[in-house]
């Protein structure tokens, strides 16, 4: 099945002719009869009191129909839930605010700009309160609550201890210890978030159309923070422009919710617009403060691996930004054999912008921690990066290989991925390289980094931070119609990663027809199966397990009509080239179009108590999953990917800026459903994980104001900044999924930052200074060649 | 602001007319009075390019230019390239070496590989990368953009060969 005509293979993408003709219906491509226009009025302190809102003359202004405030907000609506429990706010200020951005009123009028002209007659009176904006105060007694019930600004803390640290690290020979700053950054698709919410008065009923990215989920979400009974809320999840993770969007879909609640039913569309992202949507994550540390004998061998983060959270625990610190658990010694750990991690509120989720969801800070110390021991014990790699690798003969932290790595080869990465970068001419450029004073540093990219995404990664639940079902309907085509639902809408086309060919391959014999539609959120849809490097697997759960549950009811209009037993029959067939008989077959037509029109011909529906649905969840045990432990993650990068860079001496000169990857994420896919993953990962390495950064300064709020102030890699990398596949397939796959779709974000600093620091040794920030800007880079020691 | 004045343009060939406040963008214009919405937003002030357009044949950002100062002009749109369904050489370029995921940008992306190859034939590397500067792309990390662009050249150089 994976070598089939198309599975495996770099079929052409079935998104792509509309995407290319621009004929894909984006959210704000969409229309509805008599509906308004949002436009959202934002706080412009970042801690203060709401002491009044007054809306009534926007609300006397020709052509506005609704206004929303934190009163609208307390009779409608509840807080939002968070993971933790207890942080999370109402979609309006009610009587504070948290940060600068936070919506305090909204206005629904006939025009985006009308609405926005009416913003400017909404009057608040704010009583502002100190701002917290340090990570390190905000853990402090004495900082100022954000919430009052709490009594203090630590939404989390807890020291997790797996195996004798303490003990470790008194018999190693060698302890490094360095401490990291990650900077704020985050998704930046190039769509925004939008909604179109309608309110049925009659049926006291919501539909929303949005760029969801996991509408099950959002849907779940509204219902509680509106009040409604679940199955009144009904997602459509429009095609969307990329999402990573931040795409967010709660908030808008409840304010929208309101207005048309208060415009009588009339349909409200909210855009928000780069600045709303940037100051006020899910733009941000990963605000961390590392310390960290290894112990090693004298050969290089590490003993045990301890990290302290201190994790800057920004205002509320919304949108599930909080859990991407409990993720590194599920692969938290990366691709070594370290056999004790420990996580000492806290988690702090700030009058910043509520982190996000983002592509990787975690762990490419702590990837880049523990590679970096990696490099400093390797540097103090004068052994090559990769060599020290080598010898901590998990053999390829202990799979599966459960970590300290409890996750279990379904297969890995780690060694013949650098083999293959060190042969394709020549690694010794690139060290050849090297010498002459520093004989030269250049500043010529290379990165060699192995790590893991956990996939296929499961909540119990998140239990330890109250998350409830295990599993994370994804369902199909596979269906034959009565001509014989082949039609899949499914619960999600097209984000960019080309899963429609996995499902195509999954079924093209399962059923012996063309590509352009089957049809992907997506459903809504109270239509679809069980659905989760895009997110944690898991639908590729997912998806692959419901179509073809549900394909071999069609082909067994199929077969049972077939055996008895072929006058034989169901085992007889054989799927065989688009035709159901007798084993062994030439020509004794029926089409699908013969078998499904029969069910459908020819119900004197069917054998008795055969339902007439040639569909079937299978929802697939990861098998073997576990809630974590006292000390936090669980199977979590399905599969372990793992990637190899060596990167060449040089720090320019006069301005710090660094260039890439050459880029090598080879990547493992078990058998590749479509090539050209798992390749547009890694490449795009090696891009934004360029930009965390030298130039994405949100600023805030010392009152909390966000200073980057457009992308002329945050940069994002364009095609002058991201090189063309050299690729190498390793194959070595999952036990644990249906062809063989694991996770891909978070990629080289996993590795690209860390390999990019462990160059720089590679280029910088010869000054005898480490960069232990993120982005490595020119700034930085220059300031520190500065410092160094004479 | 209500004040509305009646635009007239050549858009991908065709002669159309329509209102606008003297307030609204180029990009607004086509996509909400004309109904092009083919041209994306995605930055509302010029930086990533999702929204160019070519007017009078150079690529501009229709998101920073207004729809009055489009009156009179010539502008060229990403639902130009095909016809009647079928792709656009440049189309079926970054089909072929997948030069799109989200697709949001892409649009950008065709308009200004048209303009490129229009003055250009056989762009090099540097040259592509100079055109494409300006658009932003969050999903690919632009090898096979770049990839794209070089095979669009290729095809149209076959067609003016034949």
């Amino acid at each position: 099945m994976a070598e089939g005509r198309f599975v495996g293979r770099s079929v052409h993408r079935v998104e792509d002719p509309k995407l290319l003709t621009g004929s894909t219906r984006f959210i704000d491509d969409l229309a509805l009869p008599g509906m308004l226009h949002c436009a959202i009025l934002r706080s412009p302190h970042a801690h203060a009191r709401v002491l009044s809102v007054d809306t009534s003359e926007a609300l006397s202004l020709p052509g506005v129909a609704a206004v929303v405030s934190g009163e609208d907000a307390l009779r409608w609506t509840e807080r939002a839930l968070t993971v933790p429990a207890g942080w999370g706010t109402h979609c309006l200020a009610t009587d504070r605010v948290r940060f600068a951005g936070e919506p305090v009123a909204a206005v629904a009028a006939t025009s985006r700009a009308l609405a926005e002209d009416a913003l400017e007659r909404i009057r608040v009176e704010y009583a502002p309160l100190p701002a917290v904006v340090d990570a390190g105060r905000a853990a402090r007694p004495e900082s100022t609550p954000l919430f009052e019930e709490h009594g203090h600004n630590i939404v989390f803390q807890r020291r997790f201890r797996w195996g004798d640290v303490e003990a470790a690290f008194r018999g190693a020979d060698r302890v490094v210890e360095r401490s990291f700053r990650w900077h704020r950054l985050g998704a930046n698709p190039m769509e925004t978030f939008g909604v179109i919410s309608q309110w049925d008065p009659v049926e006291g009923s919501l539909t929303c159309h949005g760029s969801f990215q996991s509408q099950s989920q959002m849907a779940l979400g509204r219902a509680a923070s509106l009040r409604l009974p679940s199955h009144k809320v009904r997602l459509i999840s429009q095609p969307h422009g990329g999402s990573f993770g931040g795409k967010g969007g709660s908030r808008g879909t409840d304010i929208t919710a309101l207005l048309s609640r208060k415009a009588g039913g009339r349909p409200v569309k909210w855009i928000e617009d780069r600045i709303e992202y940037m100051s006020g949507g899910a733009s941000q994550s990963w605000d961390r403060h590392y310390t960290a540390s290894l112990a090693l004998d004298r050969d290089g061998r590490v003993g045990a691996f301890r990290v302290k983060l201190l994790d800057d959270l920004g205002a509320t625990a919304e949108g599930f930004g909080a859990v991407s610190a409990a993720k590194p658990l599920a692969s938290f010694t990366g691709c070594y054999a370290i056999p004790v750990a420990e996580y000492d991690l806290t988690i702090v509120a700030t009058n910043k912008l509520p982190g996000s989720p983002y592509r990787g969801m975690g762990p490419p800070p702590h990837n880049l921690v523990l590679e970096q110390l990696m490099d400093v021991a390797a540097r103090e014990l004068a052994l090559d990066p990769a060599e020290i790699r080598r010898r901590n690798f998990i053999p390829p003969d202990r799979f599966p290989y459960t970590i300290p932290s409890g996750n279990e790595y379904d297969s890995g080869n780690y060694e013949a991925a650098l083999d293959a990465v060190l042969e394709l970068s020549d690694y010794a001419a690139l060290r050849a390289r090297q010498g002459a450029a520093r004989a030269q004073g250049r500043l010529f540093g290379i990165g060699v980094v192995s790590t893991i990219e956990p996939g296929v995404f499961d909540w119990n990664a998140y239990s330890i931070l109250g998350m409830p639940s295990t599993g994370v079902p994804e369902g199909c309907s596979v269906a034959i119609d009565i001509l014989g085509k082949v039609i899949v639902r499914v619960g999600f809408a097209h984000e960019g990663q080309g899963q429609y086309t996995i499902a195509t060919q999954l079924l093209a391959d399962f059923f012996g027809v063309e590509l352009a014999d089957v049809q992907v539609v997506p459903q809504d959120s109270l239509s679809a199966p069980p659905h989760f849809g895009p997110g944690g490097s898991r639908l590729g697997v997912a998806l692959a397990g419901a179509v073809l759960g549900a394909a071999e549950k069609l082909a067994r009811k199929l077969s049972l009509v077939a055996a008895h209009l072929l006058q034989t037993e169901s085992e007889k029959i054989e799927l065989r080239d688009g035709a159901f067939a007798i084993r062994g008989v030439p020509g004794a077959m029926l089409s699908l179009a013969q078998v499904a037509g029969t069910m459908l029109a020819r119900s004197d011909l069917l054998p008795p108590g055969v339902e007439p529906s040639p569909e079937a649905t299978y929802v697939w969840t990861a098998p073997g999953r576990t809630q974590p045990d006292e000390l936090g432990r669980a199977k979590s993650y399905l599969t372990a990917a793992n990637a190899c990068h060596v990167v060449a860079i040089e720090i320019d001496r006069e301005t710090g800026r660094v260039e890439i000169l050459d880029y090598f990857i080879a990547d493992d994420c078990g058998t590749r459903l479509n090539p050209a896919t798992v390749e547009g993953m890694i490449q795009g990962g090696v891009a934004q994980g360029i930009g965390a390495a030298l130039l994405e950064e949100y600023h805030y300064d010392a009152s909390g104001q966000p200073l980057t709020a457009t992308l002329m102030d945050y940069l994002l890699p364009t095609i002058h900044d991201v090189p063309e990398t050299r690729k190498t596949a390793i194959v070595t397939p999952s036990p644990f999924t249906p062809l063989g796959a694991k996770g891909v779709g978070e990629g080289a974000m996993h590795t690209t930052p860390a390999a990019m600093l462990c160059a720089i620091n590679d280029a910088l040794s010869p000054l005898g200074v480490v960069a232990t920030e993120i982005p490595a800007t020119p700034e930085r880079l220059w300031r520190l060649m500065k410092e160094q020691p004479r | 602001m209500s004040e509305t004045f009646t635009i007239r343009l050549s858009v991908n060939g065709c002669e159309l007319e329509g209102r606008a406040e003297a307030r609204t963008s180029l990009a607004d214009f086509l996509r909400h009075e004309l109904g092009l919405t083919g041209t994306h937003v995605g930055c509302e002030h010029g930086v990533c390019g999702a929204c160019t357009i070519l007017l009078d044949g150079a690529p501009a950002r229709s998101c920073l230019t207004l729809a009055v100062q489009a009156s009179g002009a010539r502008v060229e749109t990403v639902e130009g390239l095909a016809v009647d369904g079928e792709l656009h050489p440049i189309q079926r370029a970054f089909l072929e070496e997948r030069g799109l995921q989200c697709g949001f940008c892409t649009p950008g992306f065709l308009v200004s590989t048209l303009e490129l190859l229009r003055r250009n034939r056989e762009p090099s590397d540097d040259e592509i990368r100079d055109a494409l500067g300006g658009q932003i792309c969050r999903c690919t990390g632009y090898q096979s953009i770049l990839a794209s662009v070089r095979r669009a050249a290729e095809k149209l150089r076959e067609t003016d060969g034949g």
